[in-house]
């Protein structure tokens, strides 16, 4: 899912770039290639690479810190449940369905 | 899109208060004990979106009552599937739910029946991630059966009902923004509907004041002397120049010092268009002189990178491209002093009239 929010933010980058702004064509490729590297790693995940848990983890947590910098900035960044849902809730979720612990199904 | 609709949100408390009741009910159920963790999610999640649907119920009765039994029936039918993990159909039963309540969300808001709010998108996501929860196949599992198929179904249900939902959703609040919503992003400040004779006045004389203080900077180096800065990329049509000192010291629509001067950057340098006064705080709009005429507007949910100083619009989904940020810029009025068929006040300046300046 996450890997999919992030392609759809760098195809919505598009209509800018071809509107003139250069430098929006950087950032749409970067999110197209996260988007990738977040869709490996999930695949490293079923597959059961260390090494993947421990991107993701790193990866949720890097989400988690730039969310909870911009809802506590005064910048009038979205604070709506979507964005709680999708910036906050689901590396949450990903994180504690990462943890070690033998019942648990993704651990 | 990015609001929460006021008959909507007792659906959100609805949905936030079924959680814990969820929690509390559903390990009753036999089967419970033997499920995955993963069905356990899932059929928490669904007890939650039954639960933002039966709250809905009622404010759909009186002028909706075929979408009131819809959310009825679907309401009762996630709560019966809640309660039957054990069931042998569940995972079937429960995918086709899930995706008929997704896709029937995505026709009503195409066909216009539904705006799209934060508790109708909000409640998809949680749909689709229960979707996910019901297909994934995990160890542990009492009857590991169909994995290849459920893996398929994964693959392709998750990428094609996000995306779907995502541009639907998208497309229609840019084709048919509500009342407020002028274009893309900018919201308009609540004014009366038509001005009084006092408002046009006052209108004018804004636009005389302001039209006179800023003729010297059709020589943008005067511009830059006084302290305007472009804002942006000079590939643009048209770039914001912006002066720092004036944002600073909080003017409040004051011609003789407007926060930003517009450009138009064409072959032979930067062309004045207007000025813009800009408040410095968000939500606070500044005085509303001419009434609907000199409505004030703020652009919210933008991403805005500081890397060229570009912006592109937040998705549905509440993502901005990787380097950007989501912000709101504070309220902002434009007097334009070229021709502008939208008007001396329009939100934006016209994009035929500004390529017909580049060309002569």
């Amino acid at each position: 899912m996450q890997s999919l929010f992030w392609l759809i933010a760098g195809l919505s980058a598009a209509p800018f770039v071809l509107g003139g702004e250069a430098f929006m064509a950087a950032l749409a490729l970067a999110s197209l290639l996260l988007a990738l590297a977040t869709l490996l790693i999930g695949i490293g995940i079923l597959w059961r690479r260390r090494r993947a848990r421990a991107f993701a983890i790193a990866l949720e947590v890097v989400c988690l810190l730039g969310s909870a910098l911009l809802l506590l900035l005064p910048i009038g960044s979205n604070k709506g449940p979507v964005s709680l849902l999708v910036n906050v809730a689901l590396p949450i979720a990903v994180i504690v369905l990462l943890r070690k612990d033998p019942n648990n199904p993704f651990s | 899109m990015f609001s929460v609709s006021t008959e909507h949100a007792i659906g959100l408390v609805a949905g936030l208060v079924a959680i814990p009741v969820a929690l509390l009910l559903l390990p009753r159920q036999k089967a419970w004990r033997d499920a995955t963790a993963t069905v356990k999610g899932a059929a928490v999640l669904m007890m939650a979106t039954a639960a933002v649907h039966l709250a809905l119920v009622g404010h759909h009765t009186q002028g909706e009552p075929l979408t009131a039994a819809l959310f009825v029936v679907n309401g009762i039918l996630f709560i019966a599937l809640s309660f039957s993990v054990g069931w042998r159909h569940w995972r079937l039963a429960s995918s086709a739910m899930l995706v008929a309540t997704i896709l029937g969300y995505v026709v009503y808001v195409v066909a216009g029946l539904e705006g799209p709010d934060q508790v109708g998108l909000a409640t998809k996501l949680v749909e689709l991630t229960a979707l996910g929860l019901v297909l994934v196949p995990v160890r542990g599992e009492r009857r590991p059966s169909h994995r290849s198929i459920r893996w398929t179904g994964l693959g392709v249900a998750m990428p094609v009902l996000l995306v779907t939902t995502n541009a639907s959703l998208w497309i229609v609040d840019l084709v048919r923004p509500d009342a407020r919503h002028i274009h893309a992003g900018a919201v308009l400040q609540s004014t009366n509907a038509v001005a009084t004779q006092r408002q046009l006045d006052a209108a004018n004389e804004l636009y005389r004041e302001t039209q006179a203080s800023i003729a010297p900077y059709s020589d943008w180096h005067r511009a830059w002397a006084a302290g305007y800065r472009p804002g942006g990329s000079q590939t643009m049509p048209s770039t914001h120049w912006m002066n720092q000192r004036f944002v600073d010291a909080g003017y409040v629509m004051d011609p003789q010092h407007p926060q930003g001067l517009v450009y138009a950057n064409t072959k032979h340098g930067p062309v004045l268009l207007g000025a813009m006064f800009q408040m410095k705080r968000i939500g606070e709009f500044g005085p509303d002189a001419g009434g609907p005429v000199t409505a004030w507007h703020q652009h919210e949910n933008i991403c805005f990178t500081p890397l060229g100083l570009e912006f592109s619009l937040m998705t549905p989904t509440a993502t901005c491209p990787l380097g950007a940020i989501s912000i709101s810029a504070p309220p902002m009025l434009h007097v334009w002093i070229v021709d502008n068929p939208g008007g001396p006040f329009a939100v934006d300046f016209d994009a035929k009239v500004l390529k017909k300046i580049d060309q002569s």
